[in-house]
């Protein structure tokens, strides 16, 4: 993986209904040399996705932390837009089925948490390195 | 879990005004005819991007909301502009077509910052086109009555086609930048934008020309008859404290 903090082209949006989990992941990320984006909420991300491009989209699965399953919207909306973005969903609470279905509609992957900063960032830069 | 962002949004304050003037070119020196405001959401978030902003409020069907906010916000900072300026604000047709206090709320908001409703251009925008059709125009009368201007914005885009021009009857006509950029070397653009000044000249509307960003493209636009321009060949969208604006005031229109 690289790490040597370098500029990079790619834009990566984070999204995340927690804060702390947000930050954490912008410093790595821009720390790696990445432009990053956040949003908090599913509407937030959609407006980004539909006025911004981006290389890479990180999305918790669920948005409103009342057991709903956002992240697959963002998902499709994704893939409706651009078959160019690759994204990673985020879940602590991912079953089988939501796995499969994530997958269906378009995920490049599907991470169990937790996982290591590092862990995601792997899978973030093979993401974008295969481009 | 963080506050919402609409909740941001809607704090007092959150919404910043940006000013960008109009001008008019009938021949010799430009002079300015009115401004659009335009608005600015929360500083340090996306919504500083005023169309993350409104492509956010949309997705929150809370247009009426939002346009209430940026509307206090406008004619709060345009109460310093000169008096003479028209103040283009921008409205959803969904907040026209189901906001059923949007008359009163305008009415209260211009006596306590001063501004004239005569001066005010309610810009219609719209994106989702289920509203109450008889509200609608109910209420597009009742702003004009109050003694209101209409234009209509994005025309040639989107939901800004025909049948909204029939149900508007806009005193103005905005023609999206698509359409001006480049028009100077593109006669197929050239050809729209004549047609477009022929239908305005039958609904007794003028043509405001939007995203003039170069002389080669005013000077075209000028030659096919349109006088009513705004871009950053002309002017950014400013904030109150721009020096342009002392500068500008004498070469306002007086009406």
């Amino acid at each position: 993986m690289r790490s040597d903090g370098g500029a990079r082209s790619e834009r990566i949006l984070i999204v995340d209904d927690e804060e702390l989990i947000v930050v954490a992941m912008r410093r790595y990320f821009e720390g790696l040399g990445y432009t990053v984006d956040s949003a908090h909420e599913l509407e937030e991300a959609q407006a980004l996705l539909a006025k911004r491009r981006y290389d890479l989209v990180i999305c918790d699965l669920r948005l409103t932390g009342i057991g709903g399953v956002e992240g697959l919207q963002i998902v499709s909306d994704i893939h409706q837009r651009s078959s160019d973005t690759r994204v990673i969903l985020l879940s602590a609470y991912g079953t089988p089925e939501i796995e499969r279905e994530s997958y269906n509609r378009g995920a490049d992957a599907f991470l169990h948490k937790p996982k290591s900063m590092m862990e995601i960032a792997n899978v973030a830069v093979n993401l974008l390195d295969q481009r | 879990m963080i506050e919402s962002a609409l909740n941001r949004i809607l704090q007092p304050g959150a919404i910043t005004p940006v000013y960008q003037p109009i001008f008019r070119l009938n021949g010799g020196t430009p002079r300015i005819d009115g401004v659009e405001c335009l608005s600015r959401g929360p500083r340090g978030t996306n919504f500083e991007a005023a169309d993350v902003l409104f492509e956010y409020v949309r997705l929150k069907r809370e247009e009426s909301l939002v346009d209430r906010a940026c509307i206090a916000a406008a004619f709060r900072g345009a109460s310093t502009l000169p008096s003479s300026l028209r103040l283009g604000v921008n409205v959803h047709a969904s907040t026209l077509g189901r906001d059923h206090g949007f008359i009163g709320f305008l009415e209260g908001t211009a006596a306590a910052t001063g501004i004239a409703l005569s001066r005010v251009v309610i810009e219609v925008i719209e994106h989702a086109p289920s509203w109450d059709g008889l509200s609608f125009q109910s209420t597009l009368e009742q702003l004009r009555q109050l003694g209101m201007a209409i234009a209509l914005d994005d025309v040639g885009l989107g939901q800004s086609n025909f049948k909204m021009i029939l149900d508007v009857r806009p005193d103005y006509l905005k023609l999206d930048r698509y359409f001006v950029d480049g028009c100077f070397a593109d006669p197929h653009r050239r050809a729209v934008i004549t047609a477009l000044r022929t239908l305005a000249r039958d609904f007794d509307a003028e043509i405001v020309a939007e995203g003039v960003e170069t002389a080669d493209d005013a000077a075209t636009l000028q030659g096919l008859g349109i006088t009513l321009m705004q871009g950053f060949h002309f002017a950014h969208p400013l904030p109150l404290d721009a020096p342009f604006w002392s500068a500008a005031a004498p070469s306002c229109h007086s009406q």
